[in-house]
Parts: C-alpha cells; sequence; structure tokens
C-alpha cells in the first residue's frame, strides 16, 4: 500500500514541477508549485513524520506560495503576451552542466553509500514532545540562534519600510 | 504473482469498509453529512437572527419557519447557467471554488465531536487545523486573480491582508493553552478543561482567538474583502452558479468548523452535566458560538482598512504575546496541574 501512495505521490510531484517549469502562464506555474509542495508534504507523512509535513503545507504552500503569487500579481506584465524563450549563453549552458553534475553526484553518492535492502526499515514515529524536549535541550543553542535570526530579518524589515516612508513625506521617492 | 481476488472477496471487503467506523465517521457525523447540512442550517440561522435583530420576520415560507430556504436557494444556485467573464479564466476559477469547498471541511477531520468521535485522532490536530485555514488565501487570491475583474482582485488582496496579518495572533493565542495542556491533541485539550473550561484562565488568549477568528471568516466586522457598497460582493463577484454556491458555502462551513475549534479550544468541547450526550452538547456550543457571530454581524458596522491591520499588527499581537507571559506565571505559581492530561 505504501508503494502505490508513493508512486502516485511522485508522479504528482514531479508531473506539477515539469508543469511548473513549463507553464506559460506566470500564475500556473505558482499553481503547480503549490501542488508540488502539498506532495512533497505528502512524502513526509509516508516517512512518519506528519509534524514536519503539516509545517511544510502551512510554511511552504500556506506562506511561500502566496508570496510568490503576490509578487506576481504586483509585477503584472500584459496577459496574454508569451515570454519569449532566450537560447541559453554559454554561461548559462556551463551552469546547467555544472547543476547536473552536481545532481548526479550527489544521486550517486546516496545510492552508494546508503545500504538498500529489499525490506521496508522499521518506521519508528518520534513523538512531537520528544522533538520539543530535545529542541529545548540539546540543540537549544540552535534554536536560540535562529530566534536571533528571524529577529534580525523582522528588524531589517522594518528598517527598509520605514526608509521608504520617509523618503515619500520628503516627496523625493515619487 | 497472488490471486485475482474473487467477486466475493471484493464485495466481502466493500461491505467491511462501508460498515466500518472510520467510513460512517466520514461520510456521516463528524464527517461530511454534518458539515454541510450545519452550514446549509446556518445560512438559514443567519438570515433568521439578523431580521430579528433588525425587527424583521425572515425567511418564512419555505418550510415551518422558512427552514427549508436552504435547500430552495441550493436547488436554485444549482440549476443557473454558469457565467464567466469573457475574459475569466474559467477553469481555473472552478478548480479554485472547489479547492475552497475541500479545505473548508478538511479541518473536521481532527475536531473532537465527541469522546473518541473524531475522524483521525492526531498528535498534531492543533497543527493540522491551522495549515488547513493557512491554505485559504492563496485560493482566495487565485479567485481574484482568475475573475479579471477589479472588484473580485481588490477583494482577493484584501483578503490577502486581512488573513495572513490575523493568523499570527491567532497561532499565538493557543499557545496559551497548548503550554498549560503540553499537547496537541484536541481530543486532550478537551479532556484537560474537566475541572475548568480553558475560557477562564485563558479570558485574553478566546478573546485574541475570537477576534482573530471573526476576521478569518472575513465577517462583519472584519468583512472587507466583501464590502458589499465598495466591492459589490468582494472576490465572489464572478463567481456564478454552482462556483457561487461552493464559495458561499465554504465560508459558512468555515464558520462552523471554526466555531467548532472555539467549542474544543476554550469552552470544553463535549464536557457538560450528563442529562444530555456529549455530541449534543458539542453541537449546542458550536451552534451558540455561531449565533455570537451573528448577531455581531448584526450589531457592529465595518472597520476601515488601516484600522483593522492596525489593530491586528499592535493590539491583538501584543496581547496574545502578553497571555503567553501570563501562563507562564499561572505555571510558575503551581497552577499548572488543574489542566495537566
Amino acid at each position: 500500500m505504501p508503494d502505490v501512495a508513493f508512486v502516485a505521490l511522485s508522479v504528482l510531484i514531479i508531473g506539477s514541477a515539469i508543469f511548473a517549469l513549463e507553464a506559460k502562464e506566470l500564475i500556473y506555474g505558482a499553481v503547480g508549485l503549490a501542488f508540488s509542495l502539498i506532495g512533497v508534504a505528502g512524502l513526509f507523512i509516508l516517512l512518519g513524520a506528519e509534524y514536519v509535513a503539516m509545517f511544510q503545507v502551512s510554511v511552504y504552500v500556506g506562506a511561500v506560495v502566496v508570496l510568490i503569487l503576490f509578487t506576481i500579481m504586483l509585477v503584472r506584465r500584459e496577459s496574454g503576451r508569451i515570454v519569449e524563450e532566450e537560447e541559453p549563453g554559454r554561461l548559462g549552458r556551463m551552469g546547467a552542466f555544472v547543476a547536473g553534475l552536481v545532481a548526479l553526484a550527489v544521486a550517486g553518492a546516496m545510492i552508494l553509500l546508503v545500504p538498500v535492502s529489499p525490506e521496508a526499515p522499521e518506521l519508528h514515529r518520534v513523538l512531537l514532545r520528544d522533538i520539543g524536549v530535545s529542541l529545548a535541550s540539546s540543540y537549544s543553542v540552535a534554536l536560540v540562534i535562529l530566534g536571533l535570526l528571524i529577529g534580525a530579518t523582522v528588524i531589517g524589515g522594518l528598517t527598509l519600510a520605514k526608509i521608504d516612508r520617509e523618503k515619500r513625506t520628503d516627496g523625493t521617492a515619487q | 504473482m497472488p490471486a485475482l481476488p474473487t467477486l466475493q472477496e471484493i464485495v466481502s471487503l466493500a461491505v467491511r469498509i462501508i460498515t466500518s467506523r472510520t467510513f460512517l465517521e466520514i461520510v456521516f457525523f463528524p464527517g461530511l453529512l454534518n458539515v454541510t447540512l450545519s452550514a446549509a442550517l446556518l445560512t438559514w440561522l443567519e438570515r433568521k437572527v439578523i431580521a430579528r435583530v433588525q425587527l424583521r420576520i425572515g425567511p418564512l415560507y419555505a418550510g415551518i419557519w422558512g427552514i427549508l430556504q436552504p435547500i430552495a436557494d441550493g436547488v436554485k444556485l444549482m440549476f443557473k447557467e454558469m457565467i464567466f467573464p469573457e475574459l475569466a479564466d474559467a477553469k481555473l476559477l472552478m478548480l479554485c471554488a472547489l479547492s475552497l469547498m475541500l479545505l473548508a471541511i478538511a479541518p473536521v477531520v481532527a475536531i473532537p465531536f465527541g469522546e473518541g468521535l473524531v475522524i483521525a485522532d492526531m498528535d498534531i490536530g492543533l497543527i493540522y487545523v491551522f495549515a488547513a485555514l493557512s491554505l485559504f488565501p492563496s485560493v482566495i487570491l487565485l479567485i481574484g486573480w482568475g475573475s479579471n475583474s477589479k472588484y473580485s482582485f481588490l477583494g482577493g488582496l484584501r483578503s490577502l491582508f486581512q488573513q495572513v496579518s490575523y493568523e499570527i495572533p491567532m497561532w499565538l493565542s493557543v499557545l496559551g493553552i497548548v503550554m498549560l495542556t503540553g499537547t496537541l491533541n484536541l481530543s486532550e485539550i478537551v479532556k484537560a478543561q474537566q475541572n475548568v473550561w480553558f475560557v477562564v484562565p485563558q479570558a485574553v488568549g478566546f478573546a485574541v482567538f475570537f477576534t482573530a477568528g471573526l476576521a478569518e471568516l472575513e465577517r462583519i466586522p472584519f468583512d472587507l474583502p466583501e464590502a458589499e457598497t465598495e466591492l459589490v460582493m468582494g472576490w465572489m463577484t464572478e463567481l456564478s452558479g454552482i462556483a457561487f454556491m461552493l464559495g458561499f458555502l465554504a465560508m459558512y462551513t468555515k464558520l462552523y468548523l471554526m466555531s467548532a475549534l472555539i467549542t474544543a479550544l476554550f469552552l470544553g468541547g463535549w464536557l457538560g452535566p450528563s442529562i444530555l450526550p456529549g455530541p449534543v452538547w458539542f453541537l449546542l456550543k458550536t451552534f451558540l458560538v455561531c449565533t455570537v457571530m451573528i448577531v455581531i454581524r448584526g450589531a457592529f458596522p465595518r472597520v476601515r482598512v488601516d484600522l483593522l491591520l492596525k489593530a491586528g499588527w499592535t493590539r491583538l499581537l501584543l496581547l496574545a504575546i502578553a497571555n503567553i507571559f501570563v501562563t507562564v506565571v499561572l505555571i510558575l505559581l503551581g497552577l499548572g496541574w488543574v489542566w495537566r492530561v
């Protein structure tokens, strides 16, 4: 049964990712990305990490996709105009080549390093309470640093917004 | 190669699935039938209560007290022609209307309507409900964009601003409960209220959650996304026929399940004197919360956009964080045992 679910989810993820890349309309690309991310959340559920799955949905689909949609809508181009695809330059080709090599290397390393067994490994669920305890004890430094990072980001955002407003009252940035 | 199942096996499997408890729960009581019927009933209740507030009578002729009015409306909308503007994205609109309804029903999976009467008793039920709620803004924004109409688009943008900024105080306002009970499982949160309901120690959290809930539901006084004097019908302007019915019903389903969530989190869920069974208490409390929200609609004017965002970011957020600190003090004073599971 997990195999069927895994195959269905993989088809959903890869299919909607291809759709997102190939869509002519940017908005459709964002919708495809949302479906792809929901599929990834499904994979997390199959792995027994429901907590990660729920945050995958609420952060990536609920927040990041909204951000992308919002940006597309604010930077609106005339609808119906098809983006002309440019022939990739030499640098672009080299970049694609390097990216492909890296992906191949990672995939190869995973296949070679992780032992493959015909039976599915024992699935042990981690209790949310245990995650919380280890976050607050052994990983507390990482937690504090993350908090500081988010705080700094918020302060930076507020500063940017404030500069914008000051300029506007001067009438310089109209 | 395993042998193909015989017809008898398939039939017996089907019977086993249909008569299983989970299937019955999904289809009937806490599940689909309950939610859609209650949402339809809420449209009637809303008309009737608003009419009473405004000294009118409301629906009267369809059935006794006009209680069959929602069915008449549903049949009417189902047979209406679906009209989409020429440049609107009809496929996207239909997809969004459908997913809106699905998203509105989704939280019912984790909400316990009685002792053990929950479709999936998840460890992370609360996060699941919030994750489902957090998907609404993107769908509504897509409807606003796909309609290719300025009213829909402005409504969609307003809805996005409102829901995204009120989601944060909403998440924070329930943290006090999570800290007191030490669990995110909604059934266990209800069980923890055996002695005192959470509306007492978490009065501030309740106020924040209720206000943020009204804003998430886009109801008066926070109904800016569909302010009918400015935006016709907001993001629903260009929906018609079945698509409109789905969008409309989705908002009432959301109202019902939000009230159910408030009942489970703050009002003791199915707990109550044993003269009535638990689920009945749950439904009574849920409909009471709905009625309060409807009366608020009759009694208050709409707020201004800037005041709405200011209240969300400066007042509610601060109140929610203050509530967390007060809860910490409660726990440090040694009162936490009252709500320990």
